[in-house]
């Protein structure tokens, strides 16, 4: 793995971008405004299913309705993410905060397609069931608690 | 620079609390956290109903339907944004008023881009009541799209000054 860090770490196209400011600053752009719609959308959903957000409207449709955009963000949040930790990467990889901040994310990404493929279920349902409501409130944490695992990874980079 | 304002940057910055959130270990991430958690709530509502608006995706509610869901929460993360963002400029307050990036943010690109949003949230209601929006509601709905990601880009930007 430390091989593969160094190896990203030289990719030409990725140097490119890294050492310049105008293009790693879209990069960090595209890496907000993509977890801006992943989060904020997914987190609508999850208050739905928590019965605290939209409770006049059905689940099913509002999570149809977020979802494609949801995964539209994070789609945004790969390829942005890629190139910010290819430049790097030895750097980013032993870091345990950046770890911990990965498991949330892959666990979140885990939960929201969950809540996805059941909303009609639990539509169905006469009341949402408990275990989804827990499902949706892991969900809600996980992503608020990735933001912050990945705004703590810079304190947490030896200088 | 009007030196009441530099004065008044001057002492909020200088506040025993702000003072703190800067100098303590860890904490001003979570002042980051703040504006970053309010902005995935405002932006990412802001952004659905635009693109729903925009006939981008699917078509399991109007976009009447959906901005009558994430109202509330859109206006929750904008108070959450502006906290976290008010105490963000607190921690450096001299060094923002005098970004340019920082200005154009506040100044211009912020404003027409609230006033903007208000204006299509209200007209979402006439124009989201069919499943196929107008042509002027897809017409708003990128203008929307395009006013946030210039405040955005403003933002990415402060640093580089």
């Amino acid at each position: 793995m430390p091989r593969l860090c160094e190896w990203l770490e030289q990719i030409p196209w990725i140097v490119a971008i890294t050492n310049s400011a105008i293009l790693i600053s879209l990069v960090w752009l595209v890496h907000y405004l993509g977890f801006f719609l992943l989060v904020g959308t997914t987190a609508i959903v999850d208050l739905r299913v928590l019965g605290v957000a939209a409770r006049n409207q059905k689940l099913a449709p509002l999570a149809g309705q977020l979802f494609p955009f949801a995964w539209t963000g994070l789609g945004l949040v790969i390829a942005s993410g890629f190139i910010m930790f290819a430049g790097q990467a030895t750097t980013f990889y032993p870091t345990a905060v950046f770890r911990i901040k990965m498991g949330m994310v892959l666990l979140a990404f885990v939960f929201g397609v969950i809540v996805q493929r059941k909303s009609l279920i639990w539509d169905r349902a006469p009341s949402i069931p408990t275990a989804a409501k827990w499902l949706a409130f892991a969900s809600l944490a996980l992503w608020i608690g990735a933001i912050l695992a990945g705004l703590e990874v810079p304190a947490f980079i030896p200088v | 620079m009007h030196t009441w304002l530099v004065d008044i940057c001057e002492r909020l910055q200088n506040l025993r609390l702000v003072v703190w959130l800067v100098t303590a270990q860890y904490a001003y991430p979570f002042i980051q956290w703040t504006h970053f958690t309010g902005l995935s709530l405002w932006l990412g509502t802001t952004l659905a109903l635009d693109f729903r608006l925009l006939g981008a995706g699917k078509k399991f509610q109007t976009a009447a339907q959906l901005s009558d869901a994430l109202f509330a929460w859109n206006w929750l993360g904008l108070g959450i944004a502006v906290l976290g963002g008010f105490t963000l400029f607190a921690t450096a307050a001299v060094g923002y008023i005098d970004n340019p990036a920082f200005r154009l943010k506040l100044i211009v690109l912020l404003p027409l881009a609230l006033a903007w949003h208000i204006f299509v949230q209200r007209k979402s209601r006439t124009w989201g009541r069919t499943p196929e929006t107008p042509a002027v509601a897809k017409l708003a709905g990128l203008m929307e799209i395009a006013l946030w990601v210039s405040v955005a880009t403003a933002a990415v930007w402060i640093p580089n000054y």
